[in-house]
């Protein structure tokens, strides 16, 4: 048996080696963390307008990443009533800590891609699936009217199902093309329905079984959307 | 309210610790050839699971994060003292029991040291972390998870008593056929998925 | 980890390196002494990672490197440890180990990293880590608790390997992420290109969690058919 003594003094030098070794290994590796962090956010971002990009991402290296984001995109944070804010970079807005915000303090990120044919507004949506958040990338094209493409991400939806939004290819690529103003100029956004979309323009087929996660990313696109629209009008003029 | 009771209905039964993400199967497997020591031990984790997710909850909130007492990213800790804290309030529960209900202790004591190095128990506290829950939540998430584990070993435990009486092929006897029984009942519980409580409380 | 070599070289002189039993601390976990199959250790955590290879693969090197170095920690501070507090001793080293073994991973592969999100702090509650201190390097000297730890670790991934590959091959009809068989994306949006791979159907069983506990129990079945000895007799 061992003394009292002898026991504290064991675990205090033992919580002491612990934790100073394990805060050197932290702070030596925070640069790496915040770099690979920053790229992951780039990628799931830049996957959205693939079809825009010079290459395949999967065939880009991190460095052609990073610098394809510095010199094409600009980043705007733009608050609830459309206004773009200064001294705020979008990526520095998180969309889960914005949502428990109430919706007059909310802010919004916004990339603007310069491609060969224009300006591409890339907008981010959050919204809830069947378990838990669903969220998108929408890039909206220069006619501040047609999407052109989305990319998808999940929580923890249903593998086979709700999660196909992110794991089908097919189900982003319906958004293309489709218009988030009617002839009229007024605002629909693009609706996901079940049974065969037939308006070409503004719906998308469900996904078959996952009813919950397809109403989620109709409202979704509806909601998240919209708070984009005064400061999309604004650009117009 | 119904957001709380959601997290109930989810984590016992739809997201069931054992059946869904097969966590804390090491106890599971070896706990369960009778009833009666399935209801003790799954009993004993409920009551440590409905303990130590709210404590890591304050853990990781007031003492970890950010906007904690030490203001400052001490995230890199969470796994030292999640485990800390969980083997220091598996002892204490230990010593509680014993001194105030000698008969609960004889029917648990066995099993109380064991709960530290289930894996139901860190898991539950970083799903916690994970899903961004609040104090109400995580209680809620505690008790049900810890239901949720009750339960699976408890009717595992009745199926393993009765299959003794089965043919089951020499080589599966045992744990091969604990394994898929364990599937089975898995899958038998993934029938439940895609109910989503909170939208049938809408309607 | 050099450093550490030299001092067991050190402590351990009339210990071999290599020797028959030395070998055999390796080589038994991955079969006769399997910490899944026959010790019904550890198979807490990981199953749910094994949909994917690639996952597989990470998740059981990070696993036989905890199981590792805990027994060699372990094992060179066992005369010291006081037997009251011996759990969380063991625990914290555990602990630390797995911290650091997060931080590497999400420094050098994040995507992976966020793929096994809780998974990774779940080796801590492994029960083939704390079952292999407990059991052996609390007892022995430590490069001999090192490989037993390495062994175990190897035995783990290895069923953790074999039941990824097959449900990825089967489940998604690819192997490490590459499509080799059942429909690709391409072929989804036009069905002139590689439409020689197109006649398997993933099987949707093999995606669920549940398939995952089935492949062990069959792994178990073949192992115990092919050596009786290991028949449960209760």
């Amino acid at each position: 048996m061992y003394s009292n003594r002898y026991i504290t003094i064991y675990t205090l030098i033992m919580t002491l080696v612990v934790s100073i070794v394990l805060a050197f290994t932290v702070t030596g590796l925070k640069p790496f963390h915040d770099a690979a962090e920053a790229i992951y956010k780039k990628r799931d971002i830049l996957s959205a307008i693939e079809s825009q990009l010079p290459k395949k991402l999967k065939d880009m290296s991190d460095e052609e990443v990073l610098s394809l984001f510095d010199s094409k995109v600009e980043q705007v944070v733009i608050n609830a009533e459309g206004e773009s804010l200064q001294g705020i970079s979008a990526e520095k807005v998180d969309m889960a800590s914005e949502e428990k915000k109430p919706e007059n303090e909310r802010k919004y990120p916004l990339y603007i891609y310069q491609s060969e044919q224009g300006k591409i507004y890339l907008t981010s949506v959050r919204g809830n699936g069947l378990w838990d958040k669903i969220w998108a990338y929408v890039a909206i094209k220069e006619d501040l009217n047609t999407i052109v493409g989305t990319a998808f991400g999940h929580v923890g939806e249903t593998p086979g199902l709700g999660a196909e939004i992110k794991d089908n290819p097919g189900f982003p690529r319906q958004f293309e093309g489709k218009k988030i103003l009617n002839d009229q100029g007024d605002y629909v956004s693009v609706k996901v329905v079940k049974g065969g979309a037939k308006d070409p323009l503004h719906e998308v087929d469900a996904i078959s079984g996952a009813t919950i996660t397809s109403v989620g990313v109709s409202e979704m696109m509806v909601r998240g959307l919209e708070v984009y629209l005064p400061y999309l009008q604004a650009q117009k003029k | 309210m119904d957001n709380l009771l959601n997290i109930f209905i989810k984590s016992a039964f739809i997201e069931n610790m054992v059946l869904a993400y097969f966590i804390g199967m090491c106890s599971f497997l070896a706990v369960s050839k009778s009833v009666k020591t399935a209801i003790g031990l799954g009993a004993a984790v409920i009551f440590v699971l409905a303990l130590t997710v709210p404590i890591n909850w304050v853990i990781s909130e007031l003492v970890l994060g950010p906007n904690g007492i030490f203001k400052t990213d001490l995230t890199f800790l969470r796994f030292i003292l999640f485990i800390a804290s969980i083997a220091a309030s598996v002892q204490l529960v230990e010593m509680a029991v014993e001194k105030y209900s000698p008969s609960l202790y004889n029917a648990l004591g066995i099993f109380l040291p064991l709960i530290t190095v289930n894996c139901a128990i860190l898991g539950a506290a970083l799903f916690m972390v994970a899903r961004e829950y609040n104090f109400a939540e995580s209680v809620v998430y505690g008790i049900g998870s810890g239901f949720g584990w009750a339960l699976a070993i408890i009717a595992m435990a009745a199926i393993r008593e009765k299959i003794r009486y089965s043919h089951v092929p020499a080589p599966l006897r045992g744990l091969g056929i604990a394994f898929i029984l364990t599937g089975l009942m898995g899958m038998a519980f993934m029938a439940l998925m895609g109910i989503n409580p909170a939208t049938y409380m809408q309607q | 980890m050099a450093e550490t070599m030299t001092k067991t070289a050190v402590e351990k002189e009339k210990l071999e390196w290599f020797g028959p039993k030395e070998r055999k601390l390796i080589t038994d976990p991955l079969n006769d002494d399997n910490p899944v199959t026959v010790q019904i250790l550890g198979v807490c955590s990981a199953l749910a990672v094994t949909t994917m290879l690639k996952p597989a693969l990470i998740m059981a090197i990070a696993v036989t490197v905890v199981t590792g170095f805990s027994n060699l920690v372990i094992s060179l501070m066992r005369n010291g440890i006081p037997k009251q507090i011996r759990m969380i001793v063991q625990l914290v080293v555990i602990a630390f180990l797995v911290t650091v073994v997060e931080q590497v991973l999400k420094a050098y592969s994040y995507p992976v990293w966020k793929q096994l999100s809780v998974f990774i702090g779940l080796i801590i509650t492994n029960c083939i880590v704390m079952g292999r201190l407990e059991a052996y390097a609390m007892a022995n000297p430590p490069w001999r608790s090192f490989l037993d730890g390495l062994g175990n670790g190897a035995g783990y991934g290895l069923i953790l390997i074999a039941v990824a590959a097959i449900r990825e091959f089967f489940g998604r009809g690819a192997f490490m992420g590459y499509k080799i068989l059942g429909a690709t994306d391409e072929f989804l949006l036009n069905t002139s290109k590689h439409w020689w791979l197109s006649w398997y159907q993933p099987n949707g069983l093999m995606v669920i969690p549940a398939s995952a506990i089935f492949l062990v129990g069959i792994f178990i079945w073949i192992q115990r058919s092919r050596n009786p000895k290991l028949v449960d007799v209760s």
